[in-house]
């Protein structure tokens, strides 16, 4: 977080100023990543056509710093569905090692999470959680966005994301729970 | 609490702080590859973000993306709006029958349009100079009056000028002497008097300009009604019978 200055620098980089974009980058990016791979098999690629997006509508975006996050999240969301449909057209591969869905049926997928105290250990925790509810999680957590902000994005009430967040913490701390390891 | 990032009360469950540190984690910092991309974004960002005029290229392409690319599409589409229009249009011109022949021919070969019509021939307008008609019915048609002051016609020519109402230029020769000058019997039929003109007198003393010689009463008086006007003339024939049936009696 640049904290104060992230609303200077998101005027002056819709003015052309690369220092101030390239501070919002290095300040979002982080988050972005991670929701991403949680969300798509393609994370890099996603998040590069994401930033295209949001450099092209940068000059037109009006808010705050809240409503950027909202925004780079919206457009990162729609382009990872893109990019979800783009695979299924071209089934390439055969399968995908990082679909959500084989972590979740891991029998392990929590004690690799939990052998070590690490970023990656704990999105490996997350995403053995059901799509929706490590979805919301990551966006409450990682993105910093409020539930409204999550419930437009996600296209649910703001109740829905709230149980739905409330559901995958329990299901996080059994997780933790059960593996008796404190992180 | 867990997501507000609030601090965990005492007396929690461990499992409690344990899914705090995860998520913890989760946010923190960024590590090593997480900023892989930022030299691409930039490249794209001074690419794209660069307000318009601070470069040529910038400048043309976005004047390419936003004049050129439209109006690309708008062409096509206006190109094919014209062909669908111009099919539309020639496919029910063709079913109207209103094309050329060779053309309509082909419609119907091609999309079973009716056939092309026989060529009418439209009716010429035959100038008589001689006295007896070849076709009667071209007096009555009306139209030999446009070439009255061609003739030769003693008659006609001698009543030619510009001045000159329509019945002047009539081809008087042309209609039967006998049925020329409106005689007052019974069975006339007053169409020939209409159409066929009057004889020489009757035709000079129409003319104000040129009063009859020897003046008539009859015939003058219907002369006096007469404005030019094609109604004035059919007044003046049928008229002219009855005032000569009364002169006649006054006559007797």
């Amino acid at each position: 977080m640049i904290a104060g200055a992230f609303e200077v620098a998101l005027a002056s980089a819709r003015t052309g100023d690369e220092a101030a974009f390239a501070s919002i980058f290095r300040d979002v990016q982080p988050a972005l990543l991670r929701y991403l791979r949680v969300i798509t098999a393609d994370p890099e690629d996603v998040a590069g056509e994401t930033w295209v997006h949001v450099v092209t509508g940068l000059r037109r975006f009006r808010g705050g710093e809240q409503d950027f996050r909202a925004w780079l999240f919206t457009i990162a969301r729609h382009r990872a569905a893109d990019a979800g449909r783009w695979r299924a057209r071209r089934p390439a591969a055969p399968f995908d090692m990082t679909e959500p869905a084989q972590h979740l049926t891991s029998p392990d997928a929590a004690d690799e999470a939990l052998e070590a105290v690490s970023t990656q250990a704990a999105m490996t925790l997350i995403k053995s959680l059901p799509p929706e509810q490590a979805e919301i999680i990551m966006l409450r957590v990682v993105a910093g966005l409020d539930t409204g902000d999550v419930a437009r994005i996600v296209g649910k009430t703001p109740g829905a994301v709230r149980v739905a967040a409330h559901r995958g913490l329990r299901r996080l701390a059994g997780h933790v729970a059960q593996a008796g390891v404190t992180l | 609490m867990i997501l507000e990032r609030r601090p965990i009360p005492p007396g929690a469950p461990p499992e409690i702080y344990g899914l705090a540190r995860m998520l913890a984690a989760v946010a923190g910092p960024a590590e090593a590859g997480d900023l892989a991309g930022q030299a691409a974004a930039q490249a794209a960002f001074a690419r794209l973000a660069s307000p318009p005029g601070a470069s040529p290229v910038a400048r043309r392409s976005a004047r390419h993306s936003r004049s050129q690319r439209p109006a690309r599409g708008r062409l096509t589409l206006a190109a094919a709006l014209a062909t669908v229009a111009a099919g539309l249009g020639s496919t029910a011109a063709a079913y109207a029958g209103v094309l050329p022949s060779p053309i309509q021919h082909f419609a119907h070969v091609a999309i079973r349009a009716p056939e092309p019509l026989p060529d009418i021939v439209p009716p010429t307008r035959m100038v008589t100079s001689s006295p007896t008609p070849s076709h009667p019915d071209h007096a009555a048609s009306g139209s030999a009056g446009e070439h009255s002051g061609t003739s030769s016609d003693p008659v006609v020519s001698g009543q030619a000028n510009p001045g000159q109402s329509w019945n002047h230029g009539r081809k008087v020769g042309s209609v039967p002497p006998g049925l020329a000058s409106c005689p007052p019997g019974q069975g006339q039929d007053q169409g020939h008097g209409q159409d066929q003109g009057q004889d020489p007198a009757v035709g000079r003393s129409q003319n104000p300009a040129r009063p009859s010689p020897a003046p008539n009463p009859v015939k003058s008086e219907s002369a006096q009604e007469s404005d030019g006007s094609g109604q004035a003339r059919k007044t003046a024939c049928s008229e002219s019978t009855i005032p000569a049936k009364a002169a006649h009696a006054g006559g007797q």
